[in-house]
């Protein structure tokens, strides 16, 4: 057995004992090197390749990438004028707003969750527990949204929602 | 070595002419009463405690610990860097961790002082003994040794974004020219020196670092893309249209405040997503 082979099994203990915070992740997260220590694991640190060789990326999508991105700010940047106009309106008189807002919001919260999911349950590295949680957030996310709606058609609607709290 | 021999010879009869001048007769220098009057600036003691994380992959099984060393801050130069060789030269020659040219310029001695990621030569050693100084490697890198990270990822994403100039149709002859204002763009981008400082820094980095490039790389990824000799501005940009790559950045500025030379990657990150999002 050479040193390095030794070094290589000493690391992700290393890497499991430099804080406690990481221990509950590293016990759920699913390791699929068992036996041998030399298989790859995302965030591992084992490498694809060799030490020369560049990482990879991952094939290129503008509808994760730079679409997503745009579209996340633009919606970022609607919501303060419409968060404005709903101050100065009330919404039973613009229901085409209040209805607006509502989804804008529950989007906008949708890509928000989805980042954080992205950030800290991937599915690389969380193969049954990321795809859940995405799922999940899909299942609420559409659920609020028939919620809102349900809200905003057959009540007094969000901006007045919050107008009555405001007062209250 | 002639020169030196000379002014030494010259020092030394200097000497006797001055002792003959004081004790009046044939006296040795050492001896003389300026001599023993003379009283050397001596500085008083400042001894500061440095916790130095230290971890030894011979034992692996053994928990990383913070060990403790003291020292004379007068006896020390300025820089944690100095109290480092100083601790490595007298205390305890197992203490290990890379160090070059003690001037920042090669990256080299990259670490985590008192909380904040920066190279140790251009980190000035706080005065105040009151409060220790605590001394860790990068965060969330895997340790090779006491302060010694594992730079390999590092450099395999830096390599990953081609940093050298691609252009298949050079100029006929002579040199690429660039105009001013294009020269200007790679201000504040060619500085760096991959010290790993601001990556690490990142917290995106932290939980996503095999697959986010993380801000040294991405700031190299522009300083290739906003290159004006460059013609593979567009694979560039193509290849970090992904949701790992870059969009993992959420502009919380780590890597801006802790960069030791000064730099801003996360502007440079802001410019790709503009020149993205601008496609």
């Amino acid at each position: 057995m050479s040193s390095t082979t030794l070094l290589r099994t000493a690391l992700p203990r290393a890497a499991s004992s430099f804080s406690g915070r990481f221990t509950p992740r590293a016990a759920i997260q699913v390791r699929r090197a068992t036996s041998s220590s030399t298989e790859y694991v995302p965030g591992g640190p084992i490498y694809k390749g060799t030490v020369n060789d560049p990482t990879s990326f991952p094939s290129p999508s503008k509808t994760h990438g730079s679409y997503h991105w745009a579209f996340e700010r633009l919606l970022s940047a609607s919501l303060v004028p419409m968060t404005a106009a709903a101050f100065v309106t009330t919404g039973s008189q613009y229901p085409l707003l209040d209805g607006l807002l509502g989804i804008s919001l529950v989007m906008h919260s949708h890509i928000g969750f989805d980042s954080f999911l992205v950030d800290y349950v991937h599915k690389r590295k969380f193969p049954v527990l990321g795809p859940i949680s995405s799922w999940a957030l899909r299942t609420v996310t559409v659920g609020v949204l028939v919620g809102v709606y349900q809200f905003n058609t057959n009540d007094i609607g969000l901006t007045e929602l919050i107008a009555k709290v405001w007062t209250a | 070595m002639q020169s030196v021999i000379k002014s030494s010879t010259l020092a030394r009869a200097r000497a006797f002419r001055t002792a003959q001048n004081v004790g009046g007769g044939v006296r040795s220098f050492a001896s003389s009463a300026r001599r023993s009057q003379a009283v050397p600036t001596e500085k008083p003691v400042l001894m500061k405690e440095f916790k130095i994380y230290r971890w030894n992959p011979d034992e692996p099984a053994k928990k990383p610990t913070l060990q403790s060393y003291t020292i004379d801050l007068n006896q020390t130069g300025p820089m944690i860097l100095d109290a480092l060789i100083k601790i490595k030269n007298e205390i305890d020659p197992t203490l290990t961790f890379r160090r070059s040219c003690r001037e920042g310029i090669c990256g080299s001695c990259a670490m985590n002082i008192d909380g904040q990621n920066t190279l140790a030569c251009l980190c000035r050693t706080d005065r105040n003994v009151g409060k220790d100084a605590k001394v860790y490697p990068l965060p969330h890198m895997y340790i090779v040794k006491d302060l010694v990270p594992d730079l390999t990822l590092f450099y395999k994403q830096y390599k990953s974004i081609q940093p050298y100039l691609q252009n298949d149709n050079p100029p006929a002859s002579g040199e690429f020219l660039q105009s001013q204002e294009e020269r200007k763009k790679l201000d504040g981008l060619y500085e760096c020196i991959l010290c790993a400082c601001c990556s690490t820094s990142c917290p995106s980095y932290w939980w996503n670092q095999d697959e986010y490039l993380g801000p040294a790389t991405l700031m190299q990824a522009y300083r290739w893309i906003a290159d004006s000799r460059d013609s593979y501005g567009a694979e560039r940009k193509e290849k970090l249209q992904n949701e790992m790559s870059m969009y993992r950045c959420h502009t919380i500025f780590n890597c801006s405040r802790t960069c030791p030379k000064g730099l801003n990657p996360a502007a440079a990150i802001a410019k790709i997503k503009l020149e993205l999002a601008a496609e």
